[in-house]
């Protein structure tokens, strides 16, 4: 599956992901920079004070040596720095932690989306001009005109306000890292990935509907095999072919959708941080969070191209 | 008389002309979806253009009702923390929704068509860079970006329009380049290459009009993908700036007050899924109505 071929691509990607994170953090290094305004304005200082400070975030320098320190400092020590607004907090642990929580909630929420999509969309097919066929329809057009967030407060309402006797408000209240575990991320993930999954059954039941009518599933119909095998094994992996080539947009939409429903739930991944730091202009984060977005993203990418060779073995790199 | 009866004939079995405007026209109206989405929409720029001249309240008067009081016949979708009247607020706010939606795909049309036309009439080294431009957008998160351009250059309506062209120019430049790839193979490009045409003629004159179905649907489409950004950096508190309301910034507010309040919550929830949910059905039925061929 994964020729020497392959590992060479993969070596190259790297490469550029590593180039293009550093690019990223550049850029918004020396864009945040540019803004007006005090990065420790929120703090009433004088004279000695705001100088070490100035000296101790090595703000007294001149922006290119300042640029030029902070690049040294990421590529030989992974370094990002320290934060604006909690004195001590060094960034890189901060948010190594946190791109995982969201990497936890990000990867449920895709099984969901994949899981959910892929089901209604075979349904929907099998079952095409039926009226399971129209309410998953309508359903599906439902999912992506909802905004995650208006869903989410729907759950929200529901389990942990409406139910709250019955739920023991259990479903809304994450604790965080690791530890969170599975069982409080139910309705964060379904939130996230629900709009998506209603993208994933469309192209699904499209594919399928064209697929089902192939003779190669008459073959094997007529060779007696069951109803579920001819759906599970033959006509769905060929029919998955065109659904795959939409992964790549799903998986930085559930990225981008994450800042708002980390944001909703209370879940403290990057995404809390991001709008947090944002609103606290803790400028430092701020570079630390998009640093790890980029790397983020660009794994993501490259783990879905990977995806294609191994369930399309005609593609090759 | 018989003549008579021969120019009857003739009127009556003339084929009407039914061009494909028209024809267009007949099976959106057929499309109760669609029609349904339509009307609601109409109704909605109604209450926009409304609230230029009236709301029940102020949109920024505050301590009208107890902070948090629910709905009641003085103020029918309640009050908001603030005390400010939740039903004006919520139609001032459909004018920042219509304005971001209708007013980024205006300038997406204006940045998208062009780019996506040169790039497919031209081809070569041109149609390479716009190609590359287009695939490293798509490989960024749209709404980290557009967050990081509303923080640069200052939370203003007028900013986020352009962060959200900035970063969601690309599905229109794509569609325009496909659809010029296509048709300048055909004969009437050639036709009126031929005669003399020049280039500007030729794209805005011959093959825009052509492409014009697709996107029409592209640009209906992209409406409620902008109102729904917009929803996303208002929520994130990067929208238009208080006391200014929008559906989004309301939602924060109430997700802020859920388990008391849900009033708050409930109400620019609803006027946005209901938008967003009338602009994708009119989308959907528009594309059956210009394309008969891609009917899912």
């Amino acid at each position: 599956m994964f020729t020497r071929g392959t590992l060479i691509y993969i070596g190259q990607r790297v490469v550029l992901i590593a180039f293009t994170v550093l690019a990223v953090s550049s850029i918004v290094f020396l864009g945040i920079h540019r803004l007006p305004g005090d990065a420790l304005f929120n703090e009433h200082l004088h004279g000695d004070q705001y100088a070490l400070l100035l000296h101790h975030y090595n703000l007294d320098k001149p922006l290119l040596i300042q640029y030029r320190d902070f690049v040294v400092a990421v590529v030989t020590r992974g370094d990002l720095g320290e934060s604006l607004v909690n004195r001590g907090v060094k960034i890189t642990p901060l948010v190594l932690r946190e791109l995982g929580v969201s990497v936890e909630v990000g990867g449920f929420a895709l099984v969901f989306t994949i899981g959910l999509g892929m089901l209604f969309g075979v349904v929907a097919a099998i079952r095409q001009n039926t009226w399971v066929d129209y309410v998953l329809s309508a359903t599906s057009v439902i999912g992506y005109s909802v905004p995650n967030f208006v869903l989410g407060s729907i759950l929200i309402l529901v389990f942990a306000k409406w139910l709250e006797t019955v739920t023991n408000g259990s479903f809304f209240y994450v604790l965080g890292g690791w530890t969170g575990g599975i069982g409080q991320l139910w309705l964060p993930a379904f939130a996230l990935g629900f709009p998506y999954a209603s993208i994933v059954a469309r192209l699904t039941r499209a594919s399928m509907l064209e697929v089902i009518r192939q003779d190669y599933i008459r073959t094997a119909r007529a060779k007696g095999l069951r109803e579920t095998v001819v759906v599970a094994r033959h006509a769905l992996r060929n029919a998955l072919i065109p659904v795959i080539t939409i992964l790549g947009p799903l998986v930085i939409g559930i990225i981008t959708g994450s800042v708002v429903i980390e944001n909703l739930f209370g879940i403290p991944g990057l995404g809390k941080e991001f709008a947090q730091s944002i609103q606290n202009r803790d400028y430092f984060i701020v570079i630390g969070v998009f640093t790890m977005y980029a790397a983020l993203v660009g794994i993501a990418n490259l783990a879905v191209d990977l995806t294609y060779v191994i369930i399309d073995p005609r593609i090759r790199y | 008389m018989a003549t008579a009866a021969v120019a009857r004939i003739a009127e009556v079995s003339a084929p009407v002309q039914a061009s494909l405007w028209s024809d267009a026209w007949r099976r959106l109206r057929r499309n109760r979806l669609a029609l349904m989405a339509s009307i609601y929409l109409v109704l909605l720029v109604g209450v926009a253009i409304l609230a230029i001249f009236y709301t029940p309240y102020r949109m920024s008067a505050t301590g009208l009702a107890p902070d948090y009081a629910g709905p009641s016949l003085a103020h029918w979708l309640g009050v908001d923390n603030l005390g400010r009247d939740q039903l004006s607020r919520i139609m001032i706010g459909s004018q920042i929704s219509l304005i971001v939606g209708v007013g980024t795909q205006i300038l997406v049309l204006a940045v998208g068509v062009p780019i996506g036309l040169l790039a497919g009439y031209y081809r070569g080294w041109l149609d390479s860079v716009v190609t590359f431009i287009i695939n490293v957008f798509y490989g960024i998160p749209d709404l980290l970006v557009a967050l990081i351009l509303v923080f640069l250059l200052g939370p203003s309506l007028a900013n986020i329009i352009i962060a959200i062209v900035v970063t969601r120019w690309m599905d229109m430049a794509r569609l325009v380049r496909g659809q010029t790839l296509a048709l300048r193979e055909r004969e009437f490009v050639e036709a009126g290459r031929a005669s003399g045409a020049k280039p500007i003629k030729m794209l805005f004159g011959h093959i825009m009009p052509n492409a014009l179905g697709p996107i029409i649907v592209q640009a209906t489409f992209g409406v409620p993908s902008a109102i729904l950004f917009e929803a996303f950096l208002s929520f994130l508190g990067a929208g238009v700036q208080a006391p200014t309301p929008s559906w989004g910034s309301m939602a924060k507010d109430g997700v802020d007050a859920i388990q008391f309040a849900p009033h708050m919550v409930i109400a620019p929830s609803i006027a946005l899924s209901l938008t967003l949910m009338a602009f994708n059905f009119l989308g959907d039925g528009l594309r059956d109505a210009l394309d008969p061929r891609s009917r899912r």
